[in-house]
């Protein structure tokens, strides 16, 4: 069985080293409410989470439950009604480098080469040229696309884009990594394929994620802890560290499910999941 | 995750290996359905489509050619052959130095709309950025557009005389307010994610106008200038009645005074063919300028 590593000594080095306020989680959401149409929509009802440092937290809920609003929120693009977001303890007031995205529409500059997108946060940021070459060789390679680096998006497979935008997204060096369903519009091999090579690339780059997925079985995998939401308005029915993996990452999809307590764990979700739907109908 | 595609090349080839032999022969070539010549998502090559669209130009001809013939021997001036209009612009080329008409012709056609994508690129750029901007501005410039470009004649008659300067300001306000709002169109196609997405990455405003939105919205930008300069065309005649002394127009304002009809059929003749030219050296511009967009899946 290969595993990866044993992330929990590394957490509090990592924090330490980027400067962070000690005790002040990277990502904090104090009782946040997002309200739209001037109150006539909840999408999130008065939610308050910490970020663990170097974890991977899966969002999970029913489709409409105010997972991407949340993100969205955490990432700067929207401002909730009340509460306030923090990361490592300043309220977030706009989008920053260090909070890279990857969403779930695929949003490589079609203009630019495959390199020249992985190379833009860099440019951004004034990154010398020679650094940002080598920086886009080395992401380019943890996603397995140096062979495409000056082919233009269009020329691109959908899962092959998705490797660009996260391959992007890494090069810019973000302490944070939101992922929106990242694989949602996958085909099940290349979802799976992507899981595997996500896990690879977190456990070497070692950072804090937070991952919306709708896929249970993806949120055990790649999860440290999920939450689950509630359905619309969006509240957190359950917060689920995934104790049974006993801090270990698996390099391979099978190896998890033969796990002591896996099998548990997803009967648990997909429970959780089918009264929060039936609660809809009913 | 090596090893596993390892493994999995692997099988594949014990697979073949059982397979090989007499590898079975290749099936029938497929014998497609035919074709409808209007069929639904049917197919056009490029030697195909170059064919039909000379054969349509071609009967185009053939229709005026045989119009004239069928015309009454009296009434053919009206109508001359195409013959008589090729011969005619000849003549003019020739002997009457139409050279620095057409040449005028096409310097205030291109100054003007120069001048139009000046005033409509940035303006339609930060319209389509900043909303407060639009909420501002765009009323008014949407609002201009409802204005006839020929009423503007007698107004600039009076400011500026029958001077070069009239004309290129008809040809600008002619087409200006219509290029800024398409432009404006354009900018706002942009998908919202591609500017998220720069914020993410700690895009700066500037950057996000300039280096995203421009950049995304470019070759639509530059298709909004192929269609309008094609408008500032035909403007081209309106412009050059007011005093004409010189430019495709003029001659064919002189033309008229002598009820020459195949001096104006020769002036409309020139002025599609060089709408043609314009149009097709904007779309060789596309083609160079943005490579990624001849990449289709
Ligand atoms: N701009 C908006 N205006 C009005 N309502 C909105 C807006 N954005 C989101 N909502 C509403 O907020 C709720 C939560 O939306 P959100 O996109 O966060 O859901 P989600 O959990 O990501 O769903 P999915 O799994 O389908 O992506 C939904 O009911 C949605 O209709
Ligand atoms: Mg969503």
């Amino acid at each position: 069985m290969a595993i990866l590593a044993d992330n929990t000594e590394t957490l509090q080095q990592t924090a330490n080293e980027q400067g962070a306020v000690p005790g002040e989680p990277p990502l904090r959401a104090d009782r946040v409410t997002k309200e739209y149409l001037n109150g006539a929509r909840v999408a999130l009802d008065n939610i308050s989470i910490d970020i663990k440092e170097n974890q991977i937290t899966a969002l999970i809920g029913p489709s409409g439950c105010g997972k991407t609003t949340l993100l969205r929120l955490m990432a700067g693009l929207e401002y909730p009604t009340y509460g306030n977001v923090m990361v490592y303890g300043e309220p977030v007031l706009g989008p920053g480098p260090e909070r890279g995205m990857v969403f779930q529409a695929y949003t490589s500059f079609p203009w630019l080469t495959v390199r020249e997108n992985v190379q833009h946060g860099m440019e951004i940021q004034g990154v010398s040229k020679d650094e940002q070459r080598d920086k886009a060789d080395h992401f380019l390679k943890l996603v397995h696309l140096d062979e495409f680096a000056n082919a233009y998006p269009a020329e691109l497979s959908g899962g092959m884009k998705q490797r660009v935008a996260i391959a992007r997204t890494l090069a810019q060096g973000p302490q944070l990594l939101l992922l929106d369903e990242p694989f949602g519009a996958l085909d099940a091999q290349v979802t799976w394929e992507m899981e595997e090579m996500a896990v690879d690339i977190i456990e070497r780059e070692s950072k804090t994620v937070v991952l919306v997925t709708h896929d249970i079985q993806e949120a055990i995998y790649l999860a440290d802890r999920i939450l689950f939401f509630t359905r619309q308005p969006g509240k957190i029915k359950a917060d689920m560290p995934m104790e049974f993996k006993k801090g270990r990452r698996f390099a391979k999809k099978e190896d998890l499910l033969v796990e002591p307590g896996y099998v548990e764990m997803e009967k648990r979700l997909y429970t959780m999941m089918r009264e929060e739907i039936q609660g809809r109908i009913g | 995750m090596n090893d596993t595609q390892q493994s999995i090349s692997g099988s594949e080839a014990v697979t073949n290996a059982s397979l090989d032999g007499e590898a079975p022969e290749k099936g029938p070539v497929f014998k497609q359905p035919k074709e409808r010549f209007l069929g639904l998502r049917g197919s056009v090559d490029r030697t195909q489509s170059m064919a039909l669209g000379l054969l349509g130009v071609v009967a185009f001809f053939v229709a005026w050619e045989v119009a004239h013939i069928l015309t009454p021997e009296n009434q053919q001036k009206f109508l001359p052959s195409v013959g008589q209009v090729v011969g005619k612009i000849t003549y003019l080329f020739a002997e009457k130095g139409y050279v620095a008409d057409v040449a005028k012709s096409v310097y205030r056609i291109y100054v003007s709309f120069f001048f139009a994508c000046l005033f409509a690129v940035p303006l339609g750029l930060f319209m389509g950025s900043f909303v407060k901007l639009r909420a501002l501005i765009n009323p008014t410039v949407g609002g201009l557009r409802y204005l006839p470009a020929a009423s503007f004649v007698p107004l600039l008659l009076v400011y500026f005389g029958p001077t070069d300067f009239a004309k290129l300001a008809l040809l600008f306000l002619g087409c200006v307010f219509f290029l800024t709002a398409l432009i404006l169109d354009n900018v706002e196609a942009v998908p919202k994610e591609l500017v998220e997405s720069a914020q993410t990455m700690g895009a700066g405003r500037w950057h996000i106008v300039f280096k995203v939105t421009f950049r995304s919205a470019a070759p639509q930008i530059l298709d909004s200038m192929r269609n309008m300069i094609a408008v500032s065309w035909t403007y081209l005649v309106i412009a050059e009645i007011v005093a004409a002394t010189d430019g495709i127009g003029a001659v064919m304002m002189r033309g008229a005074r002598f009820l020459h009809v195949d001096i104006i059929m020769g002036g409309i003749l020139t002025i599609g063919v060089l709408g043609v030219l314009t149009d097709i050296s904007f779309r060789i511009a596309g083609h160079f300028l943005f490579p990624y967009m001849r990449v289709r899946r």
